[in-house]
């Protein structure tokens, strides 16, 4: 014993030195430090202590032994520790036949694990057991993290009582070693541990022989082949795995288009299949194309690098060159569904009946299908070529049109007795009202109207126009001022300019075509002799967020007046919908009391979100709540994916293919279409295919063990080689592949 | 002193710091580390230390680390570096500069394998890359002998007559990651134990270029005064021994480490920690009535070659076991045995435990039966680790 370290701790009678201990653990667990730790302890006992790892390169979690010698005398042994005297393993999972090479009958082996010591009855009958649940210990002790529970000091304790050291000693052990803290853990350890003495202890067979070594070989004589292969994936508790995940197009969508499937398709040069995927959720790519918000390319991943995707005007390219025979499904019983409203909440429900086979009619109020797509949004913005275009191929269906009908209370409940199902998308009520003085003088006109007249015939402006509002209406009235022949065109908006929910593309083109935008201005008044002169403009303050996040807008008295031979409000409209005596209307279905009657409702009238890609996406599902089909909801995988899992290394930097403008001449009286789209479809190129694999083969690429292999439409990856180093995780660009947990 | 568990990792890095220490009143402690398995934890160790007067550099590269190490001992630094490998393999270029320009820089190599392929284990020989460089190379045998060679390192390297790089190697996890009792001094008796370090030839107030070009007879000149040196360093080493031993209470092990070899027929030669396992096999064998006795050799370069020769004198059989091969050759220790083995010696060479295979004592016994059967020497052998 070392005289110059007399023991703290007294070694435990009937322990016979030397002494060899073998820990099984896995990477992580703090099965090094365990066998340190026991060092450690010898060392109170005046001991010469030896302690190593025997690993490599292994990732956390995969199995790795550690050794201590324990002797009175310095020690003088370089090799590995096979013949233990003591097994301590502190994961149940390892327990294979393997683990006990080396291990003579009567050896000491203790084992972490829940299970109580009778469910081990007859299994280790030949060794000095022990067992304790050290990682519930630590887990209610708070050692380690909740996800990597630390044992190491908890099995100690354990493994002081098999030892049979005083919990005197052991604490004492513990305050020298500076892990005090861990000593409540394992003091229970040193309670709980349940011990089996050895129970059949045969005469000492001798141990199973270490393997022989070869025989000494010339250097030209050796194995000729390489020697056993070295089976790396058992070194890895983790693999990675392939999943498609959702694409941030795609979860923005109102109409629920499969965006990156489209844009996808049109990258592969397939726009046959780009247009299949696109109108299965799309009747009117041609008019969302030009006039859809494109929330979408709002949160394309895109944007975080080098300008988000054109995806608006893809779809109008499908839209405007896609040669589709929409085909109608056969079913043996087609429902009767009515249609009330033209617009594209109706015009989508009524798509989606038709292709599934069944016969449909839209009673439309107007002269003409459309709503507000061809009464309410310029001809400069949505030709009616391209609108007509969009009809064609939901009529070519066999969708009977009725327009010209008006549907009031009583033909409504009519409708209902007369089909099997009826879906009302009548679009929003009246126009908001602005309620201030002087709204009622003449050349004050509600926006809308004045478009739907602009449209109908020749309208003539002079002088100054003020529009009131922000939104796409607000825009398209300013743009459709202009081409009026007004003089000047200023746009008062109640917050400021980024708040204004108009398409920003259209806001800018609004701008180049002279048009002021006043932002943080509302009118108070209109004054005028008969007709309106000015309007009386008061300055608005950003108040507290509201409900929308967005800054409330508080009326200060500050007021200009603003010369205005005519005013166009834009305020937005109201949702109102006379409905039956005794109905009423429940998540989008009508009711009498409470009976459920087989009348849906769709697009503004139901939802008042008042975009045409939200009434598509309406319309479909109340199509598809009469057919009593529900939306798909295994669409979304979790989270969509993340800026933050886009490898924008892996793309070259490419600037988004911009709209091609056509230069206008005179505005004045040129109602004809401004923006000529993209040329071809290479902006699809750009994509990043967010959470979809393009088998792009990075992942073979960055494997640096070479373990991945194309099978099929995918990978496969050799489970007995892949070491789970995550290389291919953290290679993909898109988003595909993540870690996953390997089971035991 | 105390007894400190410490990996031999971290004890080469302990003995480091006091050295680093021991000069705060001289020019202070210079160190260029870049990590690498399995040395990795003795440059961290470094790192988390505090050393007055003291810039521990972490570059980019081992390359850029032994510069570190060349810019502090031409400043007149004490200088220390640790690595391993391919790591030394890119630092070769500047250890030779630090060799041929004499600067006194100690490097803790924690022996690995030369890849590619990739191998994390043990293997001579990257450090034996570097055995004809001027560079002053121990092998050692266990935790406390990493830690007092760092010590004499520092020492020798230091020592005006020596002037020139010391290597301290320890097999990769076979020995860097193996935790035991080191006996730890106090920092006092290691202030004097190292004096201040002084570079003769360090920048100092006159601004001058180190290692200019030079004509073929001032080389042929520098060579030899560097092989002097390094013929003196045997002798030197002794008398750093009974200085370490005055101050310390104990001896740290000699250059060469015979065990019952005076009377043995069969003599096993090795490095690093193989002959710790030869000896047991040797008191195993001697218990059979075998006469068989082991030498290691923990000073390599420069060999002692007089020593060696009085060990070697007389002996039947010499059986060298290499953990390393020059290709092309054989062993590289077996070469030099060959060199100074009796004529009528049987001298064969065993290559075993080449990219970290746990040579056991059964593999030993194994080549003592076989070069018992031997009655000339002959080509290299291979065990394998199987």
């Amino acid at each position: 014993m070392d005289p110059q370290h007399p023991a703290e701790v007294p070694l435990p009678s009937g322990l016979s030195l030397p002494l060899e201990v073998r820990v099984h653990g896995r990477g992580g667990q703090g099965g090094v430090t365990c066998a340190k730790l026991i060092a450690a302890l010898f060392t109170q006992m005046g001991c010469f202590v030896q302690t190593f790892g025997d690993y490599g390169s292994e990732r956390s979690g995969a199995p790795i032994q550690a050794y201590t010698r324990v002797d009175r005398a310095p020690i003088r042994n370089a090799n590995k520790v096979y013949r233990p005297d003591h097994l301590l393993v502190l994961d149940e999972g390892l327990m294979r036949p393997a683990i006990f090479d080396g291990v003579e009958p009567g050896s000491l082996l203790l084992l972490n694990s829940a299970k109580p010591i009778e469910a081990f009855a007859g299994k280790f009958d030949r060794y000095r057991f022990g067992v304790v649940d050290a990682t519930a210990i630590a887990r209610e002790q708070g050692i380690g993290s909740a996800a990597v529970v630390i044992i190491n000091t908890t099995i100690l304790g354990a493994y002081a009582r098999l030892l049979g050291l005083p919990v005197t000693a052991l604490e004492k052990g513990f305050a020298k070693l500076g892990v005090s803290g861990d000593f409540a853990a394992a003091r229970q350890a040193f309670e709980k541990v349940e011990i089996a003495e050895v129970l059949a202890l045969e005469a000492p067979a001798s141990p199973a022989p270490l393997p022989v070594p070869p025989p000494v070989a010339s250097t030209l004589e050796h194995s000729k082949d390489f020697p056993p292969t070295v089976l790396t994936g058992t070194w890895s508790n983790q693999m990675p795995s392939y999943a498609t995940h959702d694409a941030p197009c795609n979860v923005a969508c109102p109409a629920g288009n499969d965006v990156v499937g489209f844009v996808q398709a049109l990258k592969k040069g397939d726009a046959g299949a780009a247009a299949g995927l696109l109108f299965a959720t799309q009747p009117l790519p041609s008019v969302c194309g030009r006039v859809c918000p494109a929330p979408c390319m709002g949160r394309c991943n895109r944007a975080f690098f080098d300008g988000a995707v054109n995806i608006r005007s893809l779809e109008r390219w499908i839209g405007d060159h896609a040669e589709v025979q929409p085909v109608r499904a056969s079913v043996p019983r087609p429902l009767h569904v009515a249609v009330v409203g033209g617009g594209p909440a109706g015009l989508s429900a009524a798509w989606k009946l038709a292709r599934d086979g069944h016969a449909v009619t839209i009673f439309e109020a107007g002269p003409a299908l459309g709503g507000v797509l061809r009464n309410g949004i310029p001809a400069f913005r949505l030709p009616e070529a391209a609108l007509d275009r969009d009809l064609e191929r939901i009529t070519a269906l066999g969708v009977k049109v009725r327009c010209n009908t008006h549907v009031g209370k009583n033909e409504l409940a009519q409708l209902s007795h007369d089909h099997d199902a009826v879906i009302v998308a009548v679009g929003f009520g009246a126009p908001v009202a602005l309620g201030v003085k002087g709204e009622h003088l003449a050349n004050i006109e509600q926006g809308l109207d004045f478009l739907d007249r602009a449209k109908r015939e020749p309208v003539t402006l002079s002088g100054s126009v003020v529009v009131i509002g922000g939104g796409n209406t607000a825009i398209d009235c300013a743009r459709t001022a202009v081409r009026c022949g007004a003089a000047s065109v200023t746009i008062a908006y109640r917050r400021g300019r980024k708040d204004m929910p108009a398409i920003a593309e259209e806001i800018h083109d609004a701008e180049k075509e002279g048009v002021r935008i006043l932002s943080y201005r509302t009118p108070v008044a209109f004054e005028g002799a008969g007709a309106v002169a000015s309007a009386l403009l008061a300055e608005m303050e950003a108040g507290p967020p509201d409900a929308s996040g967005r800054r409330r807008p508080v009326v200060t008295n500050r007021t200009s007046p603003l010369a205005a031979a005519t005013v166009l409000l834009a305020l937005g409209q109201k949702t109102d919908m006379p409905l039956p005596d005794g109905w009423s209307m429940k998540e989008g279905r009508a009711f009498h009391g409470d009976r459920a009657l087989p009348v849906y409702f769709a697009g503004d009238c139901a939802t008042g979100e008042g975009t045409v890609t939200h009434a598509i996406g309406s319309g479909r599902k109340a199509a598809e709540a009469v057919l009593g089909v529900h939306a798909p909801a295994a669409k979304t995988n979790g989270m969509p994916v993340a800026p933050g899992q886009i490898r924008f290394d892996h793309f070259e930097v490419a600037r988004p293919h911009e709209d091609r403008q056509i230069a206008v001449k005179m505005l004045a009286g040129d109602f004809s279409e401004v923006n000529a789209g993209l040329a071809d479809v290479s902006e699809a190129e750009r994509c990043f295919s967010c959470g979809h694999c393009t088998l792009c083969d990075t992942c073979i690429i960055s494997c640096p063990d070479g373990v991945i292999f194309r099978d099929g439409a995918g990978y496969r990856i050799d489970p007995q080689y892949c070491k789970g180093c995550g290389m291919c995780v953290a290679e993909c660009p898109r988003g595909v592949m993540a870690m996953q947990e390997k089971t035991v | 002193m105390s007894l400190e568990l410490l990996s031999a990792n971290h004890g080469a890095a302990m003995a480091a710091t006091l050295a680093a220490r021991a000069n705060r009143k001289g020019r202070g402690f210079v160190s260029g580390v870049y990590p690498i398995t399995p040395s990795t934890e003795c440059m961290e160790f470094l790192c988390n230390q505090k050393i007055e007067k003291s810039h521990v550099v972490r570059v980019e590269s081992e390359h850029s680390a032994m510069g570190v190490c060349i810019g502090g001992a031409a400043a007149g630094a004490r200088t220390f570096t640790a690595t391993s490998s391919n790591g030394l393999a890119y630092m070769v270029e500047n250890c030779i500069t630090a060799a041929t320009m004499r600067f006194p820089v100690v490097i803790a190599v924690a022996n690995r394998t030369l890849g590619p392929p990739w191998n994390i284990w043990a293997d001579h020989g990257d450090a034996l890359i570097l055995r004809d460089a001027g560079i002053i190379q121990f092998f050692c045998a266990d935790n406390q002998e990493v830690f007092d060679s760092v010590l004499c390192g520092f020492r020798l390297a230091e020592d005006k007559r020596v002037m020139m790089p010391v290597m301290v190697c320890m097999e990769g996890f076979i020995l860097s990651h193996r935790t035991a009792q080191t006996d730890v001094p106090e920092q006092d008796k290691v202030d004097a134990f190292l004096p201040p370090t002084d570079v003769p030839h360090r920048l100092a107030q006159i601004p001058h270029t180190l290692g200019q070009i030079e004509v073929p007879h001032q080389t042929e000149m520098h060579r030899m005064q560097h092989h002097a040196a390094m013929l003196d360093v045997p002798a030197i080493y002794r008398e750093i021994q009974d200085e370490f031993e005055k101050i310390f209470g104990r001896r740290p092990p000699d250059m060469l480490v015979p065990y019952k070899a005076d009377d043995a027929e069969t003599l096993i030669v090795s490095m690093g920690t193989i002959p710790i396992t030869a000896e047991r096999v040797v008191d195993d064998l001697r218990a059979q009535g075998k006469k068989v006795g082991s030498l290691r050799v923990r000073l390599f370069r420069p060999l002692p070659v007089e020593a060696i020769g009085r060990v070697f004198a007389g002996k039947k059989r010499i059986a060298v076991i290499d953990r390393n091969i020059g290709l092309g050759m054989g062993g590289v220790l077996w070469q030099d045995t060959r060199a100074l083995a009796d004529p009528g010696t049987v001298v064969q060479d065993y290559l075993a435990g080449m990219g970290g295979g746990d040579i056991r004592p059964e593999h030993i016994v194994k080549m003592v039966e076989d070069i018992e059967a031997r009655t000339a020497s002959g080509a290299p052998k291979l065990m394998e680790m199987v």
